[in-house]
């Protein structure tokens, strides 16, 4: 062992040096990239050689470099994401559709019903007048109008719904793909020995991504890669090594199914139950569970009301004197409430009660229908087939308040969900994101101790010298 | 716990964000006035103000119903008056007839006031409000009354109009009840009397003889007190429609203390304390200030600052 010994330590601390300085560069420069982890440089003392009788180490070197990563916390984030991804698209959804039963501040059905029955009202105090008879049908259209302008934005959203379906199972097969494809870099990377960090970290981002769209869980394997499962019944695969699954939707009358083909697997099957979780899990739950349920709640009252006031109606008699025809027809639902076409002259609005003295059938000053019909409003019994023992306006009024009840939950559930991703989010980074003042220190410790390895090559270097003067 | 300038940037901008929020939502209570201004605000008294919202309209149709009963009923009244004048001028000529009279002119004239009378009675008796024979009960077909006979041509029907919530009030005055002296539909009120004042009438007028026929004294005598008991008919009905009148009223003045009431509930709930409104947002203000401050002069710290 000579002099150059010395210069060769020299030169390993250069080298080192010079790496840690392009780590710390590396951290700088993505200090704001999503997803990444910081790197530091592991180093070691190289293996010691024996001379002069002493064990002296042969410099320093570079045992890895290493990424900071907390494989559980990542675990917390998918799942908090998923949840976040659920009520946050739930939420907003439903915000979107509050304005439709805010009665609170707009006339909407429970003012048209009141205004319906209302009209009845003026018309007992004058049977056989025609305008009275006219302001009933007018009352009668305004309160169809607002169940179909209600029932058109609900049936608009579930479509809405649907079609949102498109885009979303579209990113979650780019992003399965994109999750495959980087799997098998970093596969080949780590075969070569090489450093698959930053492949890694955009995994992981993408993992993270995916997590709001559906609800997953991962597990990683020892040569670098992930695997993807699919959170939902029977743990179907979505990423396995380099082959990704896919997505697809098929129509299924006036709604899409969605269908899984599992990495590896033969081909699309229906997934059953479909998903619940992440942002397609609330898309379908909106489709299928939430808006129909409104829908069906305004379609109930439609019915309600129509069935009986067409009861009434029939059980009077108009100014002919002849039996009240219904009165609106279609009954179904809201979305085809209709006043009966049959009934195109205010002399056929059936104000009259039968007449005790027959013939005729009715009188046409009596008042007696068009009382028994305004009393419908405040009837707990008008329409119990459907909406139960409460009366329309009540029935109406509790539906508006369990909308209002359901916005306000899913906004407080947003809001807790952003703060546990929140804090999540900042505990990964506490581990993993760059510090700019911890790298600026790094970075001055390095030239620092790169200047001091130069030293020594420059010291040796005249050592050298030195001993070369000797031989001349 | 390591912190980076990232998660502070990141816990600035959220609690910048949490900062604007409460100061937004504050402007919004305070531009709107009001604390519920869509269900979502608050279900609970979102629910009890559709509530009251749907009884004070039930509450202003209630009032509507009432001033229109009460012009129906004040017409009504008007009408009674007028058949009321009738009557009693009719008992006085008869008044004047009862011990008959020898003057052959003086009979024709008595006779012929009586034709008169009679014609203005069934004039009075058919009075119409709109559509409505007021005194024709739920038949508007034809008028009750005409001078071929003395049928009554309407029915007993009450029509009834709703007051207040499932209370209802009638406001009909029929002509078989007030001129005919018909107590049926038996048992069902109102009933005045039992004078057959048409009939009276025409007895009268029979009695009275003309420049022909002598005055039948004693027929003369059973008609007038026949006339005397139609006016006390007439008297019962009209203290029948005030009676009524007083109720529309009574039910007014409850209508309108219900309605203020539930008002005064809505007022609770909706109105805004601008008071509080205002130390809250000062509050506010003062900590969304601070927190801009203090942002800004912890996120310039760098080692860079310091660096050669």
């Amino acid at each position: 062992m000579g002099i150059s010994a010395a210069m060769t330590v020299g030169s390993s601390g250069l080298r080192a040096f010079q790496v840690a300085s392009e780590v710390t560069s590396q951290n700088i420069a993505n200090v704001n990239t999503p997803g990444y982890s910081r790197q530091r440089v592991v180093l070691e003392s190289a293996i010691p050689t024996s001379h002069n009788g002493f064990a002296i180490g042969s410099g320093v070197q570079i045992a890895t470099v290493e990424r900071y990563y907390d494989s559980l916390l990542q675990q917390q984030i998918v799942n908090a994401q998923t949840s976040q991804g659920f009520d946050t698209t739930k939420s907003t959804v439903l915000q979107q559709l509050e304005p439709s039963f805010n009665d609170i501040a707009n006339d909407g059905i429970g003012t048209a019903v009141s205004k319906f029955f209302g009209a009845w009202q003026d018309l007992t105090l004058n049977p056989a007048g025609t305008s009275e008879r006219q302001v009933v049908l007018t009352r009668a259209q305004v309160l169809v109008d607002n169940f179909h302008s209600v029932s058109k934005s609900l049936t608009d959203s579930i479509s809405l719904q649907n079609a949102a379906l498109t885009p979303l199972t579209d990113g979650i097969n780019k992003i399965l793909t994109n999750i495959a494809s980087i799997n098998d870099q970093i596969k080949t990377t780590q075969t070569l020995n090489g450093n698959p960090n930053e492949l890694k970290d955009q995994r992981d981002q993408l993992i993270r991504d995916l997590s709001t769209k559906i609800g997953i869980t991962f597990t990683e394997n020892s040569d670098g890669t992930t695997d993807v499962k699919l959170n939902e019944t029977g743990t179907p695969a979505l990423v396995t090594g380099s082959t990704a699954g896919a997505f697809s939707l098929v129509v299924n009358g006036t709604k899409s199914d969605v269908y899984l083909n599992p990495a590896g697997g033969a081909g699309a099957v229906i997934l059953a139950p479909q998903p619940t979780k992440g942002q397609l899990g609330a898309t379908i739950n909106l489709r299928d569970t939430i808006i129909p349920g409104y829908l069906k709640k305004v379609d109930d009252l439609a019915n309600g009301i129509a069935t009986a006031v067409n009861t009434q109606h029939q059980a009077g008699f108009d100014l002919n004197a002849t039996a009240g025809i219904a009165f609106f027809s279609p009954v179904t639902d809201a979305a085809t409430i209709a006043i009966n076409p049959a009934l195109n002259s205010t002399r056929l609005i059936a104000a009259a009660g039968a007449n005790p003295n027959a013939p005729p059938a009715a009188l046409p000053g009596d008042n007696s229908n068009a009382l028994a019909m305004a009393k419908l409003q405040n009837s707990t019994t008008a329409a119990v087939a459907k909406i139960g023992s409460v009366t329309f306006n009540s029935y109406y009024s509790s539906f508006v308040s369990s909308v209002g009840l359901d916005v306000q939950s899913s906004k407080t559930t947003v809001t807790q969900d952003e703060a546990f991703v929140k804090q999540l989010t900042t505990l990964r980074d506490s581990n993993s994101a760059v510090s700019l003042d911890e790298e600026l220190t790094n970075l001055m410790k390095y030239q620092r101790a790169y200047q001091a390895s130069a030293k020594i090559v420059s010291t040796v270097t005249d050592m050298m010298d030195v001993a070369m003067g000797m031989i001349r | 716990m390591r912190i980076t300038q990232n998660m502070t940037a990141n816990n600035a901008v959220y609690n910048l964000q949490q900062g604007q929020a409460r100061l937004d939502k504050l402007q919004n209570l305070v531009s709107a006035g009001q604390m519920v201004s869509q269900p979502s605000d608050d279900p609970i008294s979102g629910r009890l103000l559709l509530d009251i919202g749907d009884k004070l309209k039930a509450y202003d149709q209630y009032a509507s119903n009432n001033t229109k009963a009460t012009s129906w009923l004040k017409f009504t009244g008007t009408a009674l008056q007028g058949l009321t004048d009738v009557v009693y001028q009719a008992r006085n000529v008869a008044a004047k007839m009862n011990n008959g009279s020898t003057d052959p002119n003086i009979r024709q004239s008595a006779h012929d006031q009586l034709v008169e009378l009679k014609k203005q009675l069934i004039d009075a008796a058919n009075s119409q409000y709109g559509d409505q024979y007021v005194f024709g009960g739920a038949n508007n077909l034809g008028p009750p009354f005409s001078n071929a006979n003395n049928n009554y041509a309407g029915d007993s029907a009450q029509l009834a109009v709703e007051i207040a919530n499932n209370t209802s009030q009638a406001i009909s005055v029929t002509g078989d009840r007030l001129l005919k002296g018909t107590t049926t539909p038996a048992g069902i009120p109102p009933t005045y009397g039992t004078v057959d004042v048409m009939q009276t009438f025409d007895d009268l007028i029979a009695a009275v003889g003309d420049l022909a026929t002598p005055t039948n004294v004693a027929n003369m005598v059973t008609a007038n007190q026949n006339i005397e008991g139609g006016a006390k008919q007439l008297s019962a009905a009209t203290s029948d429609i005030l009676s009524r009148t007083t109720r529309l009223d009574n039910m007014a003045t409850l209508n309108e203390n219900n309605k203020n009431t539930l008002l005064s509930i809505t007022t609770n709930i909706q109105e805004v304390d601008y008071a509080r409104l205002g130390v809250e947002l000062s509050n506010q203000k003062m900590a969304y200030e601070a927190s801009l401050s203090v942002t800004a002069k912890l996120s310039q710290l760098s080692l860079l600052n310091y660096m050669p």
